[in-house]
């Protein structure tokens, strides 16, 4: 979906211009990570031990955003559930990254029947239900966090893939890869050893979409209860479990949506972001 | 023109071959004998024995997969094993919801996002655009399902507007049945929009950057005589194969606002299936969803051949 032109080697600057041009991203990308990695200390209480004669709490002081319906405070579920959604992130960035990156650097690099073949493969994954593959995939094993993302990632190898074989092409006609050739590097050499440093950036933008992506996705398939199993917090069960309850305490589905949205809003801005910095340091 | 159709169907087998596969093998590697759930209390080891040779479990794996297909190619989806019901009266009567709610929201997203996202294009320049692709950014970052929840707070819950859900067939009631719909078709339209507006956005833009548009602005054409004559039209291919690919985020989407709005549609059924382990149903409709997706995309694809000769050559 989005442009990307021609690439460069990644440059110091993108972090000091994300800081300076979209420090919304900045900021709540860094809330993420710190939740994310620092959650498990940074929690007041506990994440799953209940208490039902605190549950359903307005936010007061000692649950600065209230209790659930089990009485668990809801701050600490979701310092909890930014960890999982890091772990989708990650899972699903690699899945989808890894094969991605690797179908379309040699589906663009070596061209020809290759191409043709590899295209069409990744032309049947695009946009294929990824729910439904989830669906199927947990059938077979069982709801899980790994195996609902496993899912997601495959359903992201596409973008990857077109976004690497995109670089590839552009690239395999250019004079430094031309004078690789001349020097007698083997193709698969060129390719892992010039091309792909190159496509570093545009990758990287697109890990961030599709990071964005696998949060809502976990978010989605959890509250269908095909994720993170309860007690375990995740956004998705939490907001399973705070639908249950819109009517007595609507301000839990909303402080766990707010929440999420903010997460995926920072990873969305800092794609734009980074997208921005690559298309101006192209000129 | 016939290699390419040609081609263009081949795909589509091949992809509902891959997918049959994939339904077929992960039910079949399950873990559970079918013969022994089928049997529950009555189950003895000579009875499951020969429950499994009727069922005709007893065979090597890939004779079953034909077995089955020849089945499926039938249209003989099998019989549930939750409710003994066959799978093709069930997946006949979880369509029309389904289809609705997918057939309204899709055409209420088009509606509002092609022109904004013309629009957007065209006064890329102009001060009012950038709260606009915001809200975009917003849209695209906020969980649908979490939408669904927000609306039913607001419609339902607080001003008593609008029923939180179910379904009434048209048959019965019409004014009945979209009274219904309005929560579930806004919240799938919700999700969808920010995509395609950002698509439409992009392409577009691209669009006004072509000589042509040069050429007609310079010929005395007006701002909008552009965009309505000249961009709008080469604009509506791509979004239209867009469109199709996005079929696939169109079901999941649906599937999980039937869950929200309890409307009986395929995504419920499938996934009531799921939890139940119920896997005839489980096939089924992976199958039909998967068929939709191939038809659908091969109508798109064959549309534009006809429209645009160059595709062919492509």
């Amino acid at each position: 979906m989005t442009e990307i032109s021609t690439p460069v080697r990644p440059q110091s600057g993108a972090v000091s211009y994300i800081l300076r041009r979209s420090p919304v991203a900045a900021l709540l990308v860094a809330l993420f990570l710190i939740a994310a990695l620092l959650g498990p200390w940074l929690a007041p209480h506990s994440m799953t031990d209940t208490n039902l004669g605190h549950a359903l709490q307005p936010p007061n002081a000692t649950y600065w955003l209230g209790t659930d319906a089990l009485g668990r405070d809801v701050l600490s579920r979701l310092l909890g559930s930014a960890g999982i959604a890091a772990q989708a992130f990650l899972i699903v960035v690699l899945t989808g990254g890894v094969l991605g990156t690797l179908f379309g650097l040699v589906a663009g690099g070596i061209g020809g029947l290759t191409d043709l073949v590899l295209s069409r493969v990744i032309e049947i994954l695009q946009g294929f239900p990824t729910v439904l593959v989830a669906i199927v995939i947990v059938a077979l094993l069982s709801p899980s966090l790994t195996n609902a993302m496993i899912a997601v990632g495959l359903a992201a190898v596409p973008d990857f893939a077109r976004v690497a074989r995109g670089v590839a092409i552009q690239l395999r006609e250019r004079e430094f890869i031309q004078a690789a050739r001349g020097l007698g590097m083997s193709e698969m050499r060129i390719l892992a050893s010039e091309v792909l440093p190159n496509m570093v950036g545009p990758l990287i933008i697109i890990a961030s979409f599709d990071g964005a992506q696998a949060i809502m996705w976990e978010a989605a398939l959890s509250f269908l209860g095909l994720g993170v199993q309860p007690p375990y917090p995740s956004f998705g069960s939490m907001l399973r479990e705070a639908q249950n309850f819109l009517a007595i305490q609507p301000s839990l589905a909303i402080t766990v949506g707010l929440t999420v949205s903010a997460i995926i809003l920072g990873l969305n801005l800092l794609g734009d972001g980074l997208s921005d910095y690559y298309d101006r340091s192209d000129k | 023109m016939a290699i390419y159709l040609l081609v263009r169907i081949l795909g589509g087998v091949v992809t509902l071959f891959c997918v049959s596969a994939l339904a077929f093998f992960a039910t079949a590697l399950a873990p559970g004998n079918p013969a022994a759930v089928l049997l529950g209390n009555l189950a003895t080891p000579e009875r499951i024995a020969v429950v499994t040779e009727q069922m005709g479990l007893d065979k090597p794996l890939p004779i079953r997969y034909f077995i089955w297909l020849r089945e499926m190619l039938q249209g003989n989806l099998g019989t549930s094993n939750l409710s003994f019901k066959p799978v093709n009266d069930l997946v006949l009567a979880a369509l029309p919801p389904t289809l609705e709610l997918a057939a309204l929201s899709l055409a209420l997203a088009i509606v509002i996002a092609i022109p904004m996202g013309l629009i957007l294009a065209q006064n890329r320049d102009r001060w009012w655009t950038r709260p606009l692709s915001g809200l975009v950014t917003l849209g695209i970052s906020v969980p649908g399902f979490w939408v669904g929840l927000l609306l039913i707070v607001v419609f339902s819950m607080t001003f008593k507007l609008l029923p939180s859900g179910g379904y009434v067939p048209m048959t019965r009631s019409v004014s009945g049945n979209l009274r219904a719909m309005i929560l579930p078709v806004l919240t799938l339209a919700i999700y969808l929009i920010p995509s395609l507006v950002r698509f439409v956005r992009v392409t577009a833009a691209n669009v006004l950057r072509e000589d042509y548009i040069d050429t007609a602005r310079a010929k005395g054409a007006g701002r909008w005589r552009i965009l309505l004559q000249h961009v709008a039209p080469n604009t509506l291919i791509p979004t239209i194969t867009y469109i199709g690919l996005q079929l696939g985020v169109l079901i999941s989407g649906a599937i999980v606002i039937e869950i929200i709005f309890s409307i009986p549609g395929l995504g419920r059924l499938g996934m009531n299936a799921v939890l139940n382990r119920d896997y005839p149903v489980i096939q089924g409709v992976v199958l039909l969803a998967a068929t939709g997706y191939v038809v659908v995309n091969l109508l798109i694809d064959l549309a534009y051949s006809l429209i645009d000769p160059r595709i062919r050559t492509r």
